[in-house]
């Protein structure tokens, strides 16, 4: 799995390649919560990611739980046909804001 | 007529070797018979289901033993995974509710939705996880 942070304006956006699974997963966990601290709307690019796990998906409740006590925004986009699924089979999607392209998801579009 | 197809591997209970079983097990699923979707989807039960026991019976640890057995039955797939950890408790398997923002517990869920049986047993040779598939043929 590889991760890389941008800015764009006040936000950031965070880009993931590769397999969130129970190895990765704090990784990921570790970037966008102290990612989330340094910026007022946090946006997650899910569409280099090949495939996720419930502990990736559990890893970004944790995070969306953490945005809200923070008064943040953190959003979605990007989602694979993959992605998708796994949030289905979770029933997640509906608590996620989600968005197909970085535009949307920054509401610039 | 051919034998059904079989698999057998055995792994260290290290997050590590996830990707590689994944990469044997989507393939498989798709030769037996299952969409894109439906591979992915048994993937992802079955990992959940190793991810449980490297968590859950081992304790996170990487130097336990996991036996995986996929067997292609006459109906579908049939899977067994046996461990030497910690046994489940049964009480807490899918005891929470899904649907709800709380991240613990999901995949439990997801390995239950997704095959058709599921059974967990503590045998003399370790904790054994059953579950099978069903293969609905359409003509």
């Amino acid at each position: 799995m590889r991760i890389s942070i941008r800015d764009a304006g006040e936000a950031k956006i965070v880009e993931v390649e590769g397999d969130v699974d129970l190895g990765t997963s704090p990784d990921l966990r570790r970037t966008l919560f102290e990612t989330l601290l340094h910026a007022p709307k946090l946006a997650l690019n899910l569409a280099a990611i090949r495939y996720i796990d419930s502990s990736g998906i559990a890893t970004l409740l944790e995070v969306l739980k953490d945005s809200q006590r923070r008064n943040k925004e953190f959003v979605l986009f990007g989602l694979s046909p993959a992605v998708q699924q796994v949030f289905h089979l979770t029933h997640v999607v509906r608590i996620f804001q989600v968005f197909q392209t970085e535009e949307e998801a920054l509401g610039i579009a | 007529m051919s034998a059904g197809l079989h698999l057998k591997l055995v792994m260290p209970s290290d997050p590590r070797y996830l990707p590689v079983i994944r990469g044997a097990i989507c393939p498989l699923a798709e030769a037996m018979g299952w969409d894109e979707s439906d591979s992915r989807a048994i993937t992802l039960a079955l990992d959940e289901a190793l991810a449980n026991i490297i968590r859950h019976a081992y304790h996170n640890r990487t130097d336990g033993l996991i036996e995986l057995e996929c067997h292609e039955t006459a109906d579908g797939l049939e899977v067994t995974l046996l461990d030497k950890g910690e046994a489940p408790d049964r009480t807490k398997i899918c005891a929470r509710a899904i649907a709800c923002d709380q991240p613990g517990g999901l995949g439990t869920h997801i390995i239950k939705d997704v095959m058709d049986t599921v059974s967990y047993r503590a045998t003399p040779e370790g904790n054994r996880f059953t579950a099978t598939k069903l293969l609905r043929k359409t003509i």
